[in-house]
């Protein structure tokens, strides 16, 4: 899928980056590293600090929940310019080099490839910019006409517009005559394409475009040829599927300028994440040199931690009219939702508008369009709600939205105002977090905990300069990354970032990506190997494939070429795993004017939200889905616009079946696996909710969704057989009352909850240590982990044919049969698997990190003060349970992570464990997703 | 691209699929008819299809027997086939004989097929095998129909799978090989299976069966399985597919668009345009002609423009006699020199090797052929000896294509920088003319034929090919094999060269077709009519129109 262009029900709203190479969205990386040159401000103090805000904010006082961190300031590490440039290039520039830039040039200067991981606005693009001018000038020296060209990929088409004038601008500074242009979707044909490629220096574009354009790479020729630099703008952004399919084209684009024997550097400039060596290394396929030591200064900074106050009974009203918007409902929490806060929704905008009221310019990130619009109207709200309190409504009022929405000129006019100071505040989308040239902040506000360190920073970044002192608020929602945060705020100011994970072992899309490179040049041996495109033995078994389908023909000794229907290219969705997207069209009686025009849907995300009778918000707007067209080559989703009263929430069922173990690790006495296997979703029935008030108005309504079975990569962890037997006995006692079935009998039953927890927590507290997106991974609970494995006896081929069960129910009896068969005591545990056909390596990367993941759960489920041995949505609770969330148990889920960490030892078990050994019932195989 | 664009999608007879903005040039059609034809049809095409452009599907193919693809029961759609085309109808699903395979003969040479209702029937039935031991008198089959035939793919896998593997496995018989023909997998597909009989599970996949070297173990089925399904094209599936036979075995596949025959074969005419005239009563070309410009005018969405235009070009498509349109001149028509005719010949369509160039000169009649016959990892020396040439002999004649901005020139142009990089600059300086740009490209001409091949349109227009019963694809595998065995003596060298030389023969003759043929007026003022390349430059920028991104 797209980014963000749909921002429905269930919060898919903050997926993707507002804006993306196919819609628009204004961001920069200033070249300069010094902005804010438009807006004079001699002011030192911050207009409001952290403290002040405590006390005039009315009732925030005593409201409890609300720490203030002092951050302190950085100063500017400098270097000379002419100790790293030529006087060329020194001469004309004014300010000295930040350290980290005159350490990416010195790095850059020995030829190495480098990637940036310094903070918003600590000028990382002028380092490539003056990369390029180096080449340029030594290309100049060698001879009259030598070519020295550079291909500069940023994330949006917007981005690169604004780029474009940024670094033309620059050249005319230092007086060079290196033409830099854009050369995207929106590029005009013919000519203009033509007179690009044959004389720009540098192209500017983004990595759809480069995945068309290798199609015709004899055209570019002469750009490719002469090509010393690749430029892979907000690296950080490339991760999860899209970050595969970046990967491989950039392996693409490396074959084809091999071709041309060319061998560029690499420049890749990232946000601050955890692994930006491992990160970039596995974009570009060679190693890459850091540079993360920031020498751009930075004031000191309060940053205000704000749990909203419990609902107070005399703004009920106001609080639960939050809820009438119909959006937003879900992102706090969902129906189960323990919600006796304010909502973030509605106590961030009161946050803006108070700041902006005390002379702060400020800037609230919102986590959809929705709510940057609405926040501007309950800002305003608020000053006439407390009219006895702002006392004149009108000061610091111009307060304005800001998201990809918004056509292009609306919003260089929001940009200017802010820059000059003309508007008090912006509510925005995250199409402001890669920082906009609007000129500093004197405060932000964050709508809810933006999900990852690196985007949080990124925004609060958006804040101060130079010496001054800055302000940020994060107003916690009830999810439960949000209240980890506020309740551990060390986390925040931990040194690490997330990782962000790339992977290229999904074979599918390597095997997409392999029939274009053959489209582009004939593959050949030289493409097998460490050097080449993928390991020999890979190459080999993905070519016989494609041949076996017609699709590639000749050998390797001679070249392979491709045979397919033309233009492969075209079919590569950069955000899907499998070439089938489903298209989103309209119903032929339902009015035009209403066409959502959204991008095509991967089919995971069809079978569980775009059900027939499935209701989505996207937009503003209320769709329902009335078709559904799962035949291929080319399926779709038919919708129309209603105004419904309700949305629709699915239920899914999961189970896996013949996993394999690749790869396990011991952690003390436990057993951690990573491997392949098969995971069979079934998202069969739906509820219809109620937007005002939650309730359930039909539930269980079937969806007709066919399962969906993939073929992906899972980590499993094996509960040895002690800690099992004591916890068992332990929590035997425990029974969930609406349970039904013989099922809620078992003694097992506590055990079974305490796994069911401590796998939901796993995954939710993932993206704490890694840019993994929570919605990618599922998991599963189990008693009898050996009934999801591929069994000894059974061939892997038998097991393949074996057809895919229709519904749970026969999966249950699957998984049953295999249980009956087992010959011995099978263990228990949970399973974390990659919600996407062929894997993202998020499993894989919990695999790697297990323990700190596990710790960070630990200290979630203990921490939590919902007081509920079933948890609430801030701890254990996930509103995508296919169970209901039955059976949860946090203590029993503690004492097992406790037991994997090593926090507890054998002694706690001691006291639980049987004087026999364990004679009870046969266990049931029980798992729960 | 005007509307005529997927004219320009072709599927080539013989093996794989090429389309012409990356051409391998196709071969010539066959001499006459040397064995039998069937055409493939969708149940799908068949219904959606007006029943006219059935009747000149079959006009035009003059199948031996039409073939309604069958996965599934299409009962009106065989019925249809049956009322609009005037040969035998086969549909799987509908096959009776009591027998879980009938067998079908086809034309008058003895051709015969076993037609399979579905993969079960395989195992219901006696086998092929028994079929023919039985009886002595009946031949065996030619080939055996079954729509259930296809494969799978798995990229999770890195896996292809045969579906119904056993079920052939268990009707087939061992130590040789059977052909299958299936609707199920698009044509032009062709690779040989080798199924263990007793298993059904497949030992290896041959990738050349042209080659047909490899013995089939005697403990396992050879299944030669070819598709006859649709091709995707661009600008949608290329549906009518015609099966060519010999007595040993399927010859050819081609594959063309739906939209190629009947009133949707003329220029400007869509299914909307195409439903609105059969409201007037319009739905043959005949028709069309018989109805005067000002009453097709005045239907709706048709002015006097286009329908003096769609009158032409049906004038071109009944009489076979090409138009030129507008005042274009011809490229290098006023030249005191012809241009020089040129092809070339590769090991695919990803090239790794330009192995042959031929250059006819019509000012002398004679043709010239540069040929690697010697060393495949030399890429350099046919590229050298051509400029060589080509800039000392003829250091100011233009050359001539058929979609050379598509293929020729752009390799071409890549293997010149790429090896030998003292000519790049005056390459680029040589004229280049490419004639299908010019007449289709640019509408400077209506062509008859179905596609805008070379052979087909050169054929229509008169020539009479040498029939060497190649194709680019051939002539790539053949080269291929060479540059694996290393064995020159297997290719058969003369045959090669005649075939590159009848395409840059077939060219000129074209060429003189349009220089002689009349001219009429431009429907629309035609665009760049008058640029038609006096230099590369200009010529490469036109064809930023054919696909460029």
């Amino acid at each position: 899928m797209g980014s963000d262009t749909d921002t429905d029900t269930d919060g898919d709203g903050d997926r993707g980056r507002d804006g993306d190479p196919d819609t628009d969205t204004d961001t920069d990386t200033n070249i300069d590293g010094d902005r804010n040159a438009d807006r004079t401000d001699d002011r030192t103090a911050v207009p409001i600090t952290g403290d002040e805000l405590l006390e005039t904010f009315p009732r925030a006082r005593g409201s409890g929940d609300i720490s203030v961190l002092e951050l302190p300031g950085r100063d500017a590490s400098t270097v000379s310019n002419a100790e790293v440039l030529r006087p060329e290039l020194s001469g004309p520039l004014d300010n000295d080099l930040y350290a980290h830039q005159a350490a990416a040039l010195s790095a850059l200067s020995r030829d190495e490839n480098v990637c940036i991981a310094t903070s918003t606005a600590s000028g990382k693009t002028r380092i490539y910019a003056l990369q390029i001018a180096r080449h340029y000038l030594d290309a100049c020296a060698r001879s009259g006409d030598a070519d020295a060209t550079a291909y500069v990929c940023y994330p949006t088409k917007a981005l690169s517009r604004d780029q474009e004038r940024e670094l033309n601008d620059f050249y005319d500074t230092l007086g060079l005559d290196i033409s830099v242009r854009v050369y995207d979707g929106d590029t005009e044909r013919g000519d203009t394409r033509r007179q690009i490629r044959e004389t720009a220096d540098v192209i500017i574009t983004n990595f759809a475009g480069v995945n068309t354009y290798l199609h015709d790479h004899d055209r570019w020729a002469r750009f490719l040829s002469a090509c010393d630099l690749v430029v892979i703008d907000e690296s950080h952004t490339y991760t999860g599927v899209h970050g595969m399919h970046v990967a491989w084209i950039v392996r693409r684009l490396k074959r084809v300028l091999e071709y041309y024997d060319a061998d560029p550097q690499f420049v890749l400039t990232s946000a601050t994440i955890g692994n930006p060596g491992a990160h970039s290394s596995s974009l570009v396929g060679e190693p890459v040199t850091v540079v993360d030591e920031d020498g751009s200064p930075t004031g000191p900074r309060e940053l205000v931690l704000w749990n909203p106050p419990p609902q107070a009974r005399e703004d009920g009203d106001d609080e639960r009219a939050s809820g009438s918007s119909g959006d937003e409902t879900p992102d706090d929490g969902g129906e189960d939702a323990i919600t006796d806060r304010v909502p973030a929704t509605v106590e961030a905008p009161k946050l803006l508008s108070h700041l902006t009221y005390h002379d702060a310019q400020t800037l609230l990130f919102t986590p959809s369009r929705k709510l940057a619009e609405l926040s501007v109207k309950r800002a305003s709200k608020h000053r006439r709600d407390r009219s006895r309190y702002y006392t004149n409504p009108d000061r610091g009022s111009a307060i304005e939205p800001y998201h990809a929405g918004h056509s292009r000129r609306n919003r260089h006019g929001t940009e200017h105002r802010l820059k000059t100071g003309l508007l008090d505040g912006v509510a925005s989308t995250n199409a402001l977090e890669l920082g906009i040239n609007v000129g500093e902040m004197d405060a932000t506000v964050q709508l809810g905990y933006p999900g990852q360190r690196q985007s949080f920073w990124q925004q609060l970044g958006r804040a101060g300069r130079g010496t001054k002192r800055a302000l940020s608020v994060l107003v916690a929602g009830h999810r439960t990354l949000d209240q980890y945060v506020v309740s551990n705020p060390d986390y925040l100011l931990e040194t690490d970032v997330e990782d962000a994970v790339v992977d290229t072992r999904n074979d599918a899309v390597f095997a997409r990506h392999l029939l274009c490179a053959a489209d582009e040049l004939a593959l050949d041996e030289s493409d097998g190997g460490a050097a080449g495109f993928a390991e020999r033995d890979r190459l080999e078994r993905a070519v016989e494939m494609w041949r076996r389908a017609g699709r590639l023909a000749g050998h390797l000794e001679t070249g392979v070429s491709y045979t397919g229907p033309p233009r492969p290219q075209g079919s590569v969705s950069l955000y899907a795993t499998t070439g089938e997207e489903y298209a989103v069209e309209l119903a032929e009686d339902a009015d035009e004017r209403h066409d959502p025009q959204m991008e095509p849907l991967a089919k995971e995300r069809v079978l569980r939200d775009f059900h027939e009778g499935a209701v989505r918000l996207h937009e503003g707007r209320q769709y329902e889905i009335c078709a559904v067209d799962h035949a291929t080559p080319r399926p779709s989703v038919t919708l129309r616009p209603i105004d419904a009263d309700y949305y629709t929430r699915t239920r899914t069922d999961v189970t896996v079946l013949d996993a394999v173990s690749e790869e396990s690790r011991e952690i003390g006495p436990f057993t951690l696996h990573f491997g392949r296997g098969r995971v069979l979703v079934y998202h069969g029935t739906y509820d219809k909710v109620a937007i005002h008030g939650g309730q359930k108005k039909e539930r269980m309504i079937p969806t007709e969704s066919p399962p969906l079975s993939m073929e992906t990569q899972l980590c499993w962890l094996e509960v040895p057989d002690r800690v099992e037997t004591a916890l068992i006995e332990k929590y035997c006692e425990f029974s969930v009352p609406e349970m039904d079935g013989d099922l809620a009998e078992t003694a097992h039953l506590g055990y079974a909850g305490g796994l069911h927890a401590a796998e939901h927590a796993t995954i939710g507290v993932a993206p704490l240590e890694l840019m993994v997106d929570k919605r990618d991974l599922g998991g599963l609970a189990t008693l009898s982990i050996d009934s999801h494995l591929a069994t000894a006896t059974e061939s892997g081929d038998a097991a393949q044919e074996s057809a895919t069960p229709q519904n749970i129910a026969a999966a249950e009896a699957t998984v049953r049969e295999i249980a009956s068969e087992l010959e011995h005591e099978p263990a228990s545990g949970w399973f974390i698997y990659d919600g996407i056909d062929g894997g993202l390596g998020f499993s894989r990367a919990i695999y790697d990190n297990f323990e700190a993941v596990a710790a960070r759960a630990r200290d979630l489920i203990a921490d939590c003060d919902c007081g509920r041995v079933d948890g609430c949505p801030a701890c254990v609770m996930d509103d995508q349970c296919g169970n209901n969330n039955r059976p949860l148990h946090r203590d029993a889920a503690v004492d097992v992570l406790d037991q994997v960490l090593g926090n507890a030892g054998e002694e706690a078990l001691e006291a639980h464990l049987p004087d026999d050994e364990f004679g009870g019932d046969r266990r049931p195989p029980l798992f729960y997703a | 691209m005007g509307s005529r664009f997927r004219r320009a999608v072709h599927f080539h007879p013989g093996v794989k699929t090429v389309f012409i903005p990356a051409r391998l040039p196709p071969t010539t059609t066959m001499a006459g008819r040397t064995g039998a034809r069937v055409l493939a049809l969708p149940p799908e095409t068949v219904l959606e299809r007006p029943v006219a452009t059935l009747h000149d599907i079959g006009a035009t193919l003059e199948p031996d027997a039409v073939w309604v693809l069958g996965r599934s029961r299409e009962p009106t759609a065989a019925a249809r086939a049956r009322h609009a085309i005037d040969a035998p109808v086969i549909h799987p699903p509908l096959e009776t004989g009591g027998d879980a395979l009938s067998r079908r003969p086809i034309g008058d040479d003895g051709l015969a097929f076993a037609v399979a209702r579905s993969a079960s029937a395989l195992r219901a039935g006696d086998g092929i095998r028994s079929a023919s031991d039985q009886n002595e008198d009946e031949r065996e089959v030619d080939a055996l129909i079954c729509d259930d035939i296809a494969t799978t793919t798995r990229p999770t896998a890195l896996e292809t799978t045969l579906d119904h593997a056993a079920e052939l496995a268990a009707a087939l018989p061992t130590g040789r090989t059977t052909t299958v023909l299936t609707g199920g997998l698009p044509a032009g597909y062709d690779e040989r299976w080798h199924v263990a009989a007793e298993t059904g599970t497949v030992r290896t996949v041959e990738h050349d069966p042209l080659r047909s070297s490899d013995s089939v173990a005697d403990d396992c089925v050879a299944v030669r399985v070819r598709g006859a399904g649709p091709v995707d094209g661009y600008g949608g599936p290329n549906a009518v597919v015609e099966l060519e036979f010999t007595a040993d075995g399927l010859v050819s596949s081609t594959a063309h668009a739906a939209s190629d025959f009947g009133l949707e074969a003329i220029s400007g005419i869509g299914p909307k345009t195409a439903g609105r005239l059969a409201e007037c009563g319009v739905t043959t070309r005949s028709e069309l002609l018989e109805t005067p410009v000002a009453a097709l005018a005045d239907i709706e969405g048709i002015g006097p423009k286009s329908a003096r235009r769609m009158h032409q070009h049906a004038t071109v498509l009944e009489t076979g006699e090409p138009r030129r349109v507008g005042n274009a001149s011809l490229p290098g028509e006023n030249w005191s020199t012809p241009p020089l005719c040129i092809d070339i010949e590769t090991d695919g369509l990803s090239p790794t090797i330009i192995w042959q160039i031929g250059v006819y000169d019509p000012s002398t009649d004679t043709y010239r052929a540069f040929v690697e016959r010697d060393d495949p990892a030399d890429r350099a020396s046919v590229l050298q000896a051509f400029c060589d040439w080509l800039l000392g002999v003829h250091p100011n004649r233009a050359l001539l294509t058929w979609n050379g901005w598509g293929f020729d020139y752009r390799h071409l142009g890549a293997f010149v920088a790429r090896h030998c990089p003292a000519y790049a600059a005056e390459w680029e300086s040589i004229p280049k003319f490419d004639l299908y740009l010019w007449a289709d490209g640019d509408d400077n001409a209506l062509l008859p034929g179905r596609t805008n091949e070379l052979d087909v349109v050169a054929a229509e227009l008169g020539y009479d090919g040498a029939a060497t019963g190649l194709d680019g694809a051939r002539t790539a595998a053949a080269y291929q094999r060479f540059m694996r065995t290393g064995d020159g003596s297997e290719l058969e060298w003369d045959r090669h060269e005649a075939y590159c030389e009848d395409d840059c023969r077939a060219l000129w003759h074209v060429y003189e077709r349009l220089r002689d043929a009349p001219q009429v007026s431009a429907g629309s003022s035609a665009s760049g009519a008058a640029s038609s390349s006096s230099t590369a430059e200009q010529a490469s920028g036109e064809q930023t129109g054919l696909g460029d991104f």
